[in-house]
């Protein structure tokens, strides 16, 4: 039995409507489909396009009793959870601005991102974020209430601001759809509806502005650019931060204008019981869990017993050479059906271990993706595609691999609604009616980023390959040695991330003789490894610092140095003796675990001048005071 | 005990999925396999192999009651045999004095079963390990006496003779009904057992067999939940020996002997305690066995010299294989069972996956 597909709305049709009315409207056409399910006490429990609906209705009507206006700022501090969705739909039914806060900020980057949102109502999961608002309520004027959503561990907790989600939304309780349909009546399309922080790498977040209308005509894109969205009933995980525009489109937004149904499991961190109980459809992921889910296969590939590594490796190298043949197009015939076999055979037993053996889509973002770890993938039979887009596109896509099985190495064409053209220093500028408005409390930089001429500028250096846009580097973010020679940091560091046993690796070398990288090791795949290898650790940093895990390392940087020019060459590497934790403050890397270069270097200093010897400039520069003096 | 299913995509939505048996597609397709094959065997079988699958199948029943008594509850019992021999005893008297149908001698047979285990139980309130099994020994004799007695004083001193159970006008005779009868019985009683470990009185059991000091803080009444198990497992067993008494036709005390408790002992041990399908597969092995001794043998060359010995042989065989399942084997078959099975589940990876546990 085929079901129909859904109709995508036009981009002017969604661009005169708001996220809460086109809820309303799944509620009226399909009350009783599944719009997603969250996972409580081991039971994904389903909520339908009605039920959300009303749940919406009763958490407004409740945030408008605790005098939630029109404009006013709301903040949440949640992992991806159903709540979150409903407070969010809530609070944008009544006007009022939605910001995310990443549960893996710092107690100064919440205390930043609080002042400069300026939010009225804070929307805690659990006592842990409670914890880390308490301390600063007092600086935070503006606020009038906190909410709780799992008040479980809440004992002596007072505070006159505090409330539990449930003895709110007692408030609300008597709201039906009518009441919800009245509000959404008065909501302006061209009124802003959410801000999303940036996770920049340098300096403060910036919070971008983003209206209703242009959210939704922007995130049409995406649907535009996977018409498979539309086919049929997908199910997807729903586990990235909603603070972050590509976790939103994924929870939120997509559900509301396609079938994307997505799933939610327990924690975040549950991510791969959640994926293997749902078996997803579709994914939207990041390059990261991409990353470590397939080192986790390759590693458990390598450590198998005699046969089942010569079935493996027997896969493998058909799946190499076929992977090549399906990137030109000429995967047909004989070699699709051995392809095949293989594919029954090992490939999807493999899969079916992870949850992997339904996807007919994942689709990377957020981050370039290491061509080898799309490779991979497409080799097990993945169909992985990558697509590159900003907060500042409004939750809209600048160009994605359309697939099936693209070949690595760009991302893809630009969708309908946006243009693309490029600087004459190979920057991207992208138009579109559909991005977002401003920087909150920022007009230099929303003057920088908007411009006048109606592009606006990305940051971001890429070139054309065909219809295919490539991603060269940010822009701004290259180094240049002592020799003189310019060097894209993040393909090196791509390149060296190829391997399962890096989670994380930092080339440095701007004004110096060489480059060195500092790495953080995978803990579990080492830990893997260190098991099948007789290496006896205690815990991470005594793992770090094996001398075997060393030699590990080197042989895994040899091996990434193979591939790279001379000058490109990693010298030298040391492995930090602790994981890299975005919670803890001052720790160089961004909520979403993007690395601040600069940050790193100030961190782990002395790491990084062991690398580099200096004896002979300290020699030059001695002789050469003397002949100077 | 909600069991995860081993292959991805079946989550659940409501608690009731959780309780169903047969969770994935593969499951329910091997399922359905092995009930074709169940039903297909007896049209193809020969009689003599029918026999033997039916003895497997009275053998199962017995077994699975052994093993809820000290594969989970942790109850050793040596009185197995009485036990079996109450049941049979039971329905050949009922039977012989007012010859009652099946339908009134099987549940008396269970209710007297229910009352031994009351009183086989009693000494496991006091008793542990080794004395517990001396106790149960010292019940079994009781029975066997008693029984014996029974027989010598009514004059059916060669044994007691039964009709066969008469259902819907016909008698059962045949080895196809029998199957039938015995198939479904061990079903059920699989079922039961199952059914029973997944439910709260399985939990006490297991929290029993683990630490009574530690089950008792947990709130768990110890006496009582050791004599249900008594209870439960020797009323299961007295059945199995009615049934046994049935599909033979005939009772006799020879027939329960020490050595029948012992086997029953070796069902659970050669197919792995704590498992339910370690009790079939050690029913099905110590039931074949012999006749596998004696194809063995008659395979050798000059058969018929060793025709004498074969009583001897199969017990010395025996012990053998005992103690090497003992020593090389802890885990019995269904140990290596598991091992095949994980072999491939795991295909084609060695290790299951870390990417499942929190760090």
């Amino acid at each position: 039995m085929r079901e129909p597909a859904t109709k995508l709305r036009t981009a002017d049709d969604l661009r005169r409507t708001t996220a809460p009315a086109l809820l309303l409207e799944r509620a009226r056409t399909h009350p009783h489909r599944v719009a997603f399910r969250a996972k409580t006490l081991g039971i994904y429990r389903e909520c339908t396009w009605r039920g959300y609906a009303e749940r919406v209705a009763c958490t407004a009507k409740a945030f408008a009793a605790h005098g939630l206006a029109a404009g006013d700022r709301i903040a949440i501090m949640a992992d991806a959870c159903e709540e979150w969705l409903i407070c969010d739909q809530a609070a944008q039914a009544l006007g009022a601005i939605v910001y995310g806060i990443y549960p893996t900020a710092a107690p100064e980057e919440i205390e930043y991102q609080m002042r400069d949102g300026g939010a009225v109502l804070f929307i805690a999961e659990n006592q842990e974020y409670v914890d880390r608002i308490l301390p600063l309520v007092e600086r935070l004027p503006a606020l009038r209430r906190m909410v709780v959503i799992d008040d479980t561990a809440l004992f002596a907790f007072s505070h006159d601001k505090l409330i539990a989600y449930e003895a709110m939304c007692a408030a609300g309780r008597d709201a039906d759809l009518a009441w919800l349909e009245a509000r959404t009546t008065n909501l302006r399309p061209e009124q802003p509806a959410f801000i999303v922080y940036t996770s920049g790498t340098t300096g403060h977040p910036k919070g971008a502005l983003i209206t209703h209308g242009k959210h939704l005509a922007a995130t049409r894109s995406v649907a535009a650019q996977y018409p498979i969205l539309m086919e049929k009933t997908h199910r997807t995980v729903a586990y990235l931060p909603l603070c972050h525009v590509l976790g939103r489109d994924i929870a939120v937004t997509l559900p509301l204008l396609t079938k994307l149904t997505p799933h939610i499991g327990e924690s975040p961190e549950d991510l791969a019981e959640t994926l293997f109980e749902t078996a997803p459809t579709v994914l939207f992921t990041v390059p990261r869990t991409l990353q470590k889910m397939a080192a986790q296969v390759l590693v458990q590939a390598g450590s198998t017993s005699a046969f089942k590594r010569f079935a493996y490796n027997r896969a493998t190298k058909f799946a190499r050479a076929h992977v090549k043949r399906r990137w030109s197009g000429t995967a047909a015939g004989l070699p699709a059906l051995v392809q095949a076999a293989w594919q029954a055979a090992v490939f999807r037993p493999i899969l079916n271990k992870i949850g992997f053996d339904k996807l007919e889509l994942v689709v990377s973002g957020g981050a370039p993706l290491p061509a080898e770890t799309m490779a991979v993938w497409h080799m097990l039979g993945v169909n992985v595609c990558e697509m590159y887009g900003q907060t500042e596109t409004a939750g809209g896509i600048i160009a994605g691999q359309r697939g099936p099985f693209p070949r690595p190495g760009n991302v893809g064409s630009v969708p309908e609604g946006f243009e693309v053209t490029l600087a004459e220093e190979g920057e991207i500028l992208v138009r579109s009616a559909d991005v977002f408005e401003r920087y909150w409390n920022n007009p230099e930089a929303s003057l920088a980023v908007l411009g006048t001429t109606g592009w606006m500028r990305t940051g971001d250096v890429g070139e054309w390959h065909g219809d295919n846009l490539r991603l060269i580097d940010r822009a701004r973010d290259f180094l240049v040695t002592s020799g003189g020679k310019t060097i894209s940091p993040s393909f090196i560091e791509n390149a060296l991330r190829a391997s399962p046993y890096l989670a994380e690796a930092v080339v440095l070398g701007h004004g110096r003789k060489y480059l060195t990288a500092l790495i953080e090791i995978d803990f579990e795949t080492v830990a893997d490894w260190a098991r099948g290898n007789d290496v006896a650790y205690t815990g991470f940093t005594s793992l770090a610092q094996h001398p075997r895990v060393r030699d590990l390392i080197q042989n895994e940087i040899d091996r990434a140095n193979a591939q790279l020019a001379r000058a490109e060459q990693i010298k030298a590497f040391r492995i930090l003796p602790k994981a890299l934790d975005p919670e803890e403050e001052g720790e160089p890397v961004t909520p979403t675990r993007k690395v601040k270069r600069t940050a790193m270097y100030e961190r782990f200093r002395p790491l990084v001048e062991e690398m580099y010897d200096d004896r002979e400039e300290k020699l030059l520069a001695a002789s050469a005071a003397d002949a100077l003096a | 005990m909600s069991r995860q299913p081993r292959a991805s995509g079946y989550f659940r939505t409501g608690y009731a999925q959780d309780l169903k048996l047969v969770q994935t597609r593969a499951e329910r397709a091997s399922l359905a396999l092995l009930g074709a094959v169940l039903l297909a065997f007896p049209f193809l079988a020969s009689p003599f192999l029918l026999d033997l699958a039916n003895q497997v199948f009275l053998a199962s029943i017995g077994a699975l009651a052994l093993m809820l008594l000290t594969g989970y509850a942790g109850q050793i019992s040596l009185g197995h045999a009485g036990l079996m021999a109450a049941g049979a005893f039971t329905v050949g008297i009922l039977f012989r004095e007012t010859q009652a149908p099946f339908w009134i001698t099987l549940p008396a047979a269970a209710a007297v079963g229910a009352v031994l285990g009351v009183v086989f139980g009693l000494p496991s309130l006091r008793l542990r390990g080794l004395y517990l099994a001396v106790s149960t020994l010292a019940l079994h004799f009781l029975v066997v006496y008693l029984g014996g007695e029974y027989e010598a004083k009514r004059g059916f001193s060669t044994g007691i003779l039964i009709d066969p159970p008469v259902l819907a006008g016909m008698a059962i005779t045949s080895g196809h009904a029998w199957y039938g009868i015995l198939g479904t019985a061990a079903v059920a009683t699989l079922l039961l057992c199952l059914n029973l470990l997944r439910s709260g009185t399985g939990r006490a059991w297991a929290a029993v067999r683990a630490n009574e000091t530690v089950a008792a803080a947990l709130g768990i009444g110890v006496a009582g939940h050791k004599l249900l198990a008594f209870v439960i497992s020797s009323a299961l067993t007295a059945l199995a020996g009615a049934l046994f008494a049935y599909h033979r036709g005939f009772v006799s005390v020879e027939a329960f002997s020490l050595f029948l408790s012992i086997q029953y002992v070796a069902m659970i041990i050669i197919g792995g305690m704590g498992s339910l399908l370690g009790a079939i597969l050690g029913a099905v092995f110590v039931t074949l066995f012999p006749y596998g001794i004696e194809v063995a043998l008659r395979a050798l060359p000059g058969a018929q010299r060793y025709a004498g010995t074969l009583f001897a042989v199969n017990y010395a065989a025996f012990g053998f294989v005992m103690i090497l399942f003992l020593v090389l084997e802890p885990l019995g078959l269904v140990g290596i069972w598991r091992r095949v099975q994980t072999y491939f589940l795991l295909w084609p990876f060695k290790h299951r996956p870390l990417a499942g546990r929190r760090r």
